[in-house]
């Protein structure tokens, strides 16, 4: 149980075919909070999308044995049209367990309530969920991720449209969740301040090159200045 | 009121045109609730009208080959033509929006302009045409036999079953995709089934009422029920009671007034659409 949960092997990802990112190898430690860093266009979203399933790989392989995905994309991809709550939205994390055509039982909906509080949003889950601010949407879509009953918490930007305080409230409570319950978090964002101040390990995407290591090894001012971030 | 009662009486000549109006008009928006909130308005357009041409296409078939069918073995070749129009039609058009390449706009009009072109050709070409196809394709609604309201209420009882049934999955997959893809669920599947019961009430609604109404109804209730509703509850239970209440009192203006059934229940909902905007302006002011 001491080895990594994650391990991408020689990994090419991209659409149609194409490689964005190439030659990807890399282990993800349980119980940690890695960041994917890059600028828009780096392949950071499509290397997300490929460890998700959601893109099958170009090259290489993806080891992610008994690894259960809880996901929260970007909250400003949902179309205001559904009349949905934030408990509606969060209760669709159970929905996994449950059968094509049954309801989510009692137990479920009991345990998609206790992920809605423990992510903070209890004070606004009856609420129409397009009329949510972005932090609360964000804290909704973790209660909804948290309910998958996931061991890795996949974040695609969480703090896109959300404002500074309302992103350190989240970026906190996802430390807290790692301390808590000892979830693997993977979080994908282009703010390098923020991967400075959060996370624990680094994936750095930078026109097709690949750095990883901790914050410490990776955030040297040698390497900032290689990359072009000084 | 007197029309009213009329209308009410289990002894009304066209009563099985009422209760088959009504079904559709309640039906329609069960389905059209999907298509609003998926984007796709204006498949609502080109299905209905697509589905006519699958009629006449299928209705020509026998007289290519030289033969003329009994009306029975009319009506099952039309539906079997217009559900097969429709289910292709929206499996195709729904692909080709998935795969996100082209203009959708540009294809749905396309579509439309040239199944409705297509229905009138095939009729100019049909000496029976204008003694019973026009009527079909138009949807006339006074001539519903009980056979026909038999097959209109268990198809759309089956869709309704299968809506409800399977809403959990459907609107999951609808409102997230890849949180139905991570989840396990089978995404492709679930958007053929909602497919089939699009094509399946489209293709009893073209049969019944024709494409014009059945447009109508698939989205008119669907959009006014959004300007009211608060939640998805509301939103689906408003889009089938104004379907059902539009189609109820369409039939009996047009019953007291010697009106077209249904043009009278399209204009109806227009006037439903339009007080269910200005009801929730006035609600959104005062709040």
């Amino acid at each position: 149980m001491d080895g990594p949960l994650i391990s991408f092997h020689d990994l090419s990802v991209g659409y149609n075919g194409r490689p964005v990112l190439s030659g990807i190898t890399l282990e993800l430690p349980r119980a940690s909070f890695t960041a994917i860093l890059g600028a828009n266009g780096s392949g950071k979203s499509t290397l997300l999308k490929t460890l998700l399933g959601l893109l099958p790989p170009i090259e290489g392989r993806i080891d992610a044995p008994s690894v259960v995905f809880g996901y929260v994309p970007q909250s400003i991809q949902f179309d205001p049209i559904y009349l949905l709550s934030g408990f509606e939205v969060a209760l669709m994390g159970v929905y996994g367990r449950v059968r094509p055509g049954k309801r989510a039982a009692p137990s479920e909906r009991a345990f998609a309530r206790e992920c809605v509080e423990a992510a903070g949003a209890g004070e606004f889950a009856r609420k129409p969920f397009a009329e949510l601010s972005g932090g609360q949407k964000q804290r909704v879509l973790i209660a909804r991720a948290l309910a998958t009953r996931p061991n890795v918490l996949v974040l695609d930007e969480p703090t896109a449209g959300v404002d500074i305080t309302a992103t350190h409230a989240v970026l906190d409570f996802i430390s807290q969740i790692i301390r808590e319950r000892e979830i693997t978090v993977l979080f994908v964002t282009h703010d390098f301040t923020l991967v400075r101040d959060h996370a624990q390990h680094v994936v750095w995407l930078h026109q097709g090159r690949v750095l990883q290591g901790t914050v410490a090894e990776v955030f040297t001012p040698e390497l900032i200045f290689e990359m072009g971030m000084d | 009121m007197g029309s009213l009662h009329q209308i009410l009486s289990p002894d009304f000549l066209l009563r099985n045109s009422v209760y088959t109006s009504v079904l559709v008009g309640c039906a329609c928006p069960l389905v059209g609730v999907f298509l609003v909130m998926r984007r796709l308005i204006f498949m609502g357009v080109a299905l209905p009208q697509i589905s006519s041409t699958g009629v006449a296409v299928a209705l020509s078939i026998p007289l290519w080959l030289g033969f003329k069918p009994t009306d029975h073995a009319s009506h099952a070749l039309a539906f079997t033509g217009s559900m097969a129009f429709s289910l292709a039609a929206i499996l195709v058009l729904a692909f080709l929006e998935r795969r996100g390449r082209g203009q959708p706009e540009g294809r749905l009009g396309t579509a439309y302009v040239v199944a409705a072109a297509l229905s009138i050709l095939l009729l100019a070409k049909n000496p029976y045409g204008e003694l019973g196809w026009l009527d079909m394709l138009k949807g006339e609604i006074i001539t519903i036999s009980n056979l026909d309201l038999a097959l209109t209420a268990a198809t759309l009882t089956l869709v309704l079953a299968m809506l409800g049934f399977f809403y959990k999955e459907l609107l999951l997959v609808s409102f997230d995709r890849e949180l139905a893809f991570i989840l396990g669920k089978k995404v492709v599947f679930w958007d053929v089934v909602l497919y089939v019961l699009v094509g399946l009430t489209v293709s009893m609604a073209v049969l019944s009422v024709g494409p014009l109404i059945a447009f109508g109804f698939l989205l008119i209730p669907a959009l006014t029920a959004h300007t009211l509703a608060r939640n998805m509850r509301q939103f689906t239970g408003l889009a089938c009671l104004i379907g059902g209440v539009a189609a109820f009192c369409g039939f009996w203006i047009a019953y007291q007034w010697d009106l077209p059934v249904g043009p009278t229940d399209v204009v109806l909902l227009g006037v439903f659409y339009g007080a269910g905007w200005a009801a929730s302006r006035a609600v959104r002011r005062s709040s």
